[in-house]
């Protein structure tokens, strides 16, 4: 059977080849993500901040909204990836010939999950590198490390979401609806664009229980030095509970979607 | 089961949906011996692909068992994962478009497959060059013609060098001469390899050429096991003359259909008559195409696999 690690490397050789080979996007990939930085380097000079520092203790706006955009990058292809491959190996057929091969289904999906973020720090790179250069009077060392295994944790715990996507696909075909849903909820309920400490309690209650918010926040308060939503160690915490938690949800999901997918067929429908 | 045989299926059976249901595959029970090759035979919506997804661990029986290797398809499915090939049908476009047919082997059968690279690469050189696609493989999978690609998803299903090979319509695709290729490689390479190989098909000529067994299936139900000839055999109209016309004048037609042993006529490709003893009827056959003025070249032929397909899917209608 191969091993966690092959899955990993090769999916990152077969990516590398798949995107440097459809050149316009690849190059349009590179321009957006410069796009993005330079969009947020003209909007440093407009934006009124009073709001902001009252409720996360920083006027950095910039660096506040560039870590959470550099953060939704990654996000993106933790919560979608797996399911959009799914969804394409349906729709050719390929999904047959990979699910007849001997290997994990969960080291698989979470294999190509990370070989499509490690693609991604094109874009994560350049709006990581704005948001901290605005934050460069707080920023230390320690912070900047400790604020990337924040992100990391909490990117590896949105992975294990989207294997459970992804296993949706396999035994629904067509979850876009359930993807919108998920997406509007990510984006509005973890404090990625708007401070957490804004939202109304029960908002609030159930931001806690998506791993973006500890990840983003720490990640915030290492690099700008914002008020945390609670004390780092309980975010911290949280943070390993929930991967631990939804990884086990993963590995289940996978496991007893792919057997109720088998009770149809592979097929798209 | 057997020591011998590489696949057991023991009454299996298939219904897909819940109220509607529709039932697939109807206790089906068979075995492959090891190295055989082995033919499933039918029309469209028999149930063949039903039941190599349930062999290949695509898809659950509903009822009944299957070994693959000696290892239960149910409680067993990674080991017998590892030692399947696998090309199901309509696969095309299962590879990475923008990939070279060299890279998707790689990938597949390196990360995938966990074969060891440097073999990978020695098997894609014997393979491409067997069937003569040494010259594509550095080529995109997308810029490849139909029967190319399904050359491709051929070579990927056997890459790794399984012990059990499934094949849904392999030649589907492939022009006649490629076909044939394939066919000539893939029965050379099982023979070889010691691999066994089950193919679905509704090519009588591959089905005849690659097969040492056969079964017949139709509304999910097995209506035969046997070799090629045996299941030519089973064709009650035993032999056959033919007029080497595509069609006769419906007077001629009828004159023909009143003599004595005659059951039958078709005309696709040509004027066929159907009868009990051909050398009997032959001299008056004669008789009424030379009384009508016709010299056409007239000859006995034997039923072929395709006329016992036929035979097979109208007295099932018939039932």
């Amino acid at each position: 059977m191969a091993s966690p690690l092959k899955l990993f490397y090769m999916a990152v050789w077969r990516e590398i080849l798949t995107l440097t080979r459809y050149k316009a996007n690849f190059v349009f990939e590179i321009l957006t993500s410069l796009l993005f930085a330079f969009g947020m380097l003209v909007f440093a000079v407009a934006f009124d901040v009073s709001v902001l520092g009252q409720t996360v203790g920083s006027t950095n706006y910039v660096a506040f909204v560039t870590l959470g955009l550099s953060f939704q990058s990654w996000q993106g292809i933790a919560l979608w990836n797996a399911a959009g491959r799914f969804q394409g190996e349906l729709s050719t057929g390929q999904i047959d010939y990979t699910f007849s091969c001997p290997f994990s289904r969960y080291w698989y999906v979470t294999s190509n999950i990370a070989a499509s973020a490690i693609l991604s720090i094109l874009f994560f790179a350049p709006m990581l590198s704005v948001g901290l250069w605005f934050t460069k009077e707080t920023i230390t060392m320690e912070g900047l490390l400790l604020g990337l295994v924040a992100t990391l944790v909490s990117v590896a715990s949105l992975a294990q979401l989207g294997t459970v996507f992804a296993s949706l696909v396999l035994r629904y075909r067509q979850v876009t609806a359930v993807f919108g849903f998920f997406n509007f909820a990510f984006q509005i309920l973890t404090g990625m664009l708007v401070p957490f400490q804004l939202l109304p309690l029960p908002l609030r209650v159930i931001g806690y229980g998506m791993p973006q918010t500890f990840g983003m926040d720490l990640l915030r308060y290492y690099a700008m030095r914002t008020k945390p939503i609670m004390p780092v160690e309980y975010e911290w915490i949280s943070l390993f509970a929930q991967l631990a938690i939804l990884s086990l949800l993963a590995k289940l999901a996978i496991v007893y979607l792919e057997r109720t997918a088998k009770e149809q067929g592979l097929h798209y429908i | 089961m057997g020591l011998g045989d590489a696949i057991v299926c023991q009454n299996l059976a298939k219904e897909y949906g819940g109220a509607k249901a529709v039932k697939a595959l109807d206790d089906v029970s068979f075995s492959v011996a090891k190295r055989e090759v082995f033919g499933l035979l039918g029309p469209n919506g028999a149930g063949k692909t039903t039941l190599v997804k349930i062999m290949a661990t695509l898809l659950k029986a509903t009822s009944g068992t299957a070994q693959v290797g000696g290892y239960d398809i149910d409680k067993e499915e990674g080991k017998v994962r590892s030692i399947i090939g696998y090309a199901g049908q309509d696969s095309e476009r299962s590879a990475y478009f923008r990939l070279s047919v060299r890279e998707n082997l790689v990938y597949f059968a390196h990360a995938l497959r966990d074969v060891p690279i440097d073999a990978v690469k020695e098997r894609i050189s014997l393979v491409a060059s067997a069937i003569g696609f040494s010259d594509r493989l550095d080529r995109h999978f997308i810029a490849l013609s139909g029967g190319e690609k399904q050359l491709v998803i051929v070579m990927r299903a056997i890459m790794h060098d399984p012990e059990v090979c499934f094949l849904d319509e392999p030649s589907k695709s492939l022009d006649p001469v490629t076909a044939r290729n394939v066919r000539t490689f893939l029965k050379s390479y099982a023979q070889e390899h010691g691999m066994t190989m089950l193919l679905t098909t509704h090519n009588m000529k591959e089905a005849e050429e690659s097969c040492d067994r056969l079964a017949f299936i139709n509304h999910g139900r097995l209506q035969f096991l046997g070799t090629p000839s045996e299941f030519k055999k089973r064709v009650t109209v035993k032999e056959i003359i033919e007029i080497g016309v595509p069609k006769l004048d419906g007077n001629v037609e009828s004159k023909l259909l009143k003599i004595e042993g005659i059951s039958n006529m078709t005309n696709e490709p040509n004027v066929r008559l159907y009868c009990d003893d051909a050398f009997k009827a032959l001299s008056e056959v004669l008789a009424v195409l030379s009384s009508e003025g016709l010299k056409v070249p007239v000859r006995m032929v034997e039923p072929s696999l395709e006329d016992a397909f036929a035979f097979f899917l109208e007295n099932d209608e018939a039932r």
